[in-house]
């Protein structure tokens, strides 16, 4: 598949915490259109990776570039373009759900947010939590929170961390369609995940990262060409790494 | 049990390196000494205008105040740990996951709590007093009965918060009732023989009149309570879920002359329903305010006139400035950056805010001079109040940024803020004394502060902001 070129463009990314190189050399470029999965096992730099995609954090070396702009010069206006659904979900406490929705459409300035909002309660099915504090919801239902405030504004890109890890397979099935259809009409995704099933099911693209360093980037179609499986070729890479 | 109880203070031991940093923490202990050293020389001149015995009182209402704070966070713990470290937990919760009893490491963590704060700020403490003690004519004697009286009054604030919690789990009209009785009985033998209900603070009794049967009814106060709460204590509450009608949005519009609306309606609902605006109003705010007001009201006769309303008003700018840490405790700034929201953004918000609540002072200013007669100097005192509350919040926004709650116990940034404000308070207390409409000359501390606060923007939007 011809790749469209400037919706991610990494170049060396660095970045250290202590004597630990988090993420280390790491240059991908992600295409328009194209679901992309980030692989690799827990501690393998993944989060890090995507923090300093949207400009939450700053790198120490190489450079990115989001839809176009720097993500250290404009880290807000990424965030402006861009949903995100980070690896912890941490909406505000002491707001309802529906109030949190609100907040992100003040902030996104989105018109029509309770309308959308309505769309989403029903979509994820948790209408009946609309007007329950943040902080006491269950783990699945702020996941499908978080997931709501990243896609309310229809954002062109979506970069998110771990989508699936706390929703039941009714609704891991259903997220995967909604994930699957946004890509078809135009938009980009590109996650992060630890489930390898997953990443075969509905990702295009792929790369694995492993302790900070990128192993392999590639696509799935490849991968099936060579009549391969993900897990597979993921499990000897990294176990080759290991050993080296 | 004792590998619980050394992982147990490990773990407490991290808590506070990890939000303090190891050598800040470190030194925390060092510098109780260090206050309490330095402040036993003072004695001799409070004791001309405060008599001994309010003195012992303050100290051992201070740190059964301590122990009650401690014992409270000790039951908040995992929510506060979740807001700051995000999914944290700790081996007090781990009963559920590990073959060991909820009573087993519930007993296990009031010895951890008793042994590691006896460390951190009893015998520091008293180890500056028991030095100093020699050089201000106390004998050695009365340091040491000081050891045993605080930290039985801290050990009593531990019992008696555990104790109360554990009822509150088991059956809250159970905890109204024996809060009632409490009331009921300070109350009665106040207004009706005239006793104050302090004085059988069971540490304070020991202090003033040693005795073995004294000290051993003190510690079975302490057992019993402790005991009952290990027997009682469940890890089972209620479902406490609650539900709102949608707030923001109107709110927000309500606040359309705010910088960011949508933020500024966030800080007001995060006061309102956490508890916050009534809770901290009351006790970090009108209760330490009425207690600085009866020390100035001592010093009536030696100030100039108006001297006490002004002076109170520089130390109500100085406590209303600590609002800034209220409305700043709900959130870090991980909750924000899956949105397009600036550090810069947030702290321009919070100080909004924090604009709002300084109508508490301003109003409190007001009543205060109209009931003690001094409405000639209402305005500069006001004045004075709102301009030291605002620029001690610039420091504050500059050396903390979002995390002021946690930052201020950084020793380097405690210095550092102390010194600021001090060398402004001390300019200003020397003018006001020498006419009181000097004291108007305190607006000019905008200009710095503005300063400060640039300092701020520039200082915690370059950064990676801290995790804690």
């Amino acid at each position: 598949m011809e790749k469209s070129p400037g919706i991610i463009e990494a170049l060396g990314l660095f970045k250290q915490y202590g004597d630990v190189a988090a993420v280390n050399n790491v240059s991908l470029s992600v295409g328009k259109g194209e679901l992309f999965g980030l692989l690799g096992p827990n501690g393998s730099g993944k989060t890090t990776m995507i923090k300093m995609l949207t400009g939450q954090i700053r790198s120490d070396g190489g450079s990115a570039t989001v839809l176009g702009l720097d993500v250290e010069k404009d880290p807000i206006g990424i965030r402006e373009l861009v949903g995100i659904i980070p690896e912890q979900e941490t909406p505000p406490s002491f707001l309802t759900s529906t109030e949190y929705l609100d907040f992100v459409g003040e902030v996104r300035h989105i018109a029509n947010v309770e309308k959308k909002a309505d769309w989403w309660f029903d979509f994820l099915d948790f209408s009946d939590k609309r007007d329950v504090l943040c902080k006491d919801l269950s783990r699945g239902t702020r996941q499908k929170l978080m997931f709501t405030q990243a896609f309310l504004h229809k954002p062109v890109l979506a970069l998110i961390d771990e989508p699936l890890i706390n929703f039941d397979p009714i609704m891991q099935h259903k997220v995967k369609d909604y994930l699957a259809e946004y890509v078809r009409s135009g938009n980009t995704i590109f996650l992060s995940t630890h489930i390898l099933q997953i990443a075969e099911e509905i990702c295009t693209g792929f790369a694995i990262l492993h302790k900070g360093k990128l192993l392999h980037t590639g696509t799935v179609a490849e991968l099936k060409q060579r009549d391969q499986h993900l897990d597979d070729f993921f499990f000897s890479l990294v176990q080759k790494e290991s050993h080296v | 049990m004792f590998k619980l109880f050394t992982n147990m203070m490990k773990e407490e031991w991290r808590i506070h390196s990890t939000i303090f940093g190891s050598l800040s923490f470190a030194l925390f202990p060092v510098m109780i000494f260090g206050i309490a050293f330095m402040g036993s020389f003072l004695l001799p001149l409070f004791r001309t205008v405060i008599p001994r015995g309010d003195l012992s009182t303050i100290v051992h209402a201070l740190f059964l105040l301590l122990g009650i704070m401690v014992g409270a966070f000790g039951l908040i713990g995992q929510e506060a740990m979740n807001r700051r470290f995000g999914q944290a937990s700790l081996l007090a919760y781990s009963a559920k996951s590990l073959p060991i009893s909820v009573q087993e490491i519930f007993c296990t963590f009031v010895v951890k709590d008793t042994v590691y704060y006896f460390f951190l700020w009893v015998l520091p403490f008293v180890g500056g007093f028991a030095i100093a003690s020699p050089f201000i004519g106390i004998p050695l004697l009365l340091p040491a009965l000081l050891l045993l009286t605080l930290t039985l009054a801290f050990l009593t604030g531990l019992s008696v918060v555990f104790f109360l919690s554990t009822v509150y789990a088991r059956s809250k009209p159970a905890l109204g009732i024996i809060l009632a009785l409490i009331l009921i009985a300070g109350a009665g033998l106040y207004l009706f023989a005239g006793i104050n209900i302090a004085l059988f603070f069971p540490p304070l009794m020991l202090f003033y009149s040693f005795s073995w049967v004294l000290l051993g009814l003190t510690c079975a106060v302490i057992l019993i309570l402790s005991a009952v709460a290990i027997l009682l204590f469940t890890s089972e509450y209620a479902d406490t879920t609650k539900r709102y009608d949608s707030a923001l949005s109107p709110l927000a519009q309500r606040l359309s002359f705010f910088p960011y609306p949508p933020l500024a309606a966030k800080d007001l609902i995060d006061l309102s329903r956490s508890g916050s605006f009534i809770g901290q109003t009351i006790f970090s705010f009108l209760i330490p305010l009425g207690l600085l007001w009866f020390l100035l009201s001592v010093l009536t006769r030696l100030l100039p006139p108006g001297g006490v309303l002004l002076l109170f008003a520089i130390l109500t700018g100085v406590i209303a400035s600590t609002m800034y840490t209220w409305i700043t405790a709900f959130d870090s700034y991980n909750s924000y950056t899956c949105l397009p929201v600036s550090v810069r953004a947030l702290l321009t918000s919070k100080m909004c805010s924090f604009a709002m609540l300084q109508l508490i002072p301003f109003v409190l200013i007001i009543v205060v001079s109209l009931l003690t007669r001094g409405v000639a100097y209402l305005i500069p005192a006001l004045v004075l109040c709102l301009s030291v509350s605002f620029f001690s919040l610039a420091i504050t926004v500059w050396l903390t940024g979002l995390s002021p709650g946690v930052m201020v116990y950084d020793a380097k940034v405690l210095v550092t803020y102390l010194f600021v404000l001090g060398i402004a308070l001390i300019v200003l207390i020397a003018l006001m004394f020498v006419n009181p409409d000097y004291a108007l000359v305190s607006v000019l501390l905008f200009l710095p502060g503005w300063f400060f606060v640039r300092q701020g923007y520039a200082k915690w939007d370059i950064l990676d902001q801290p995790t804690f």
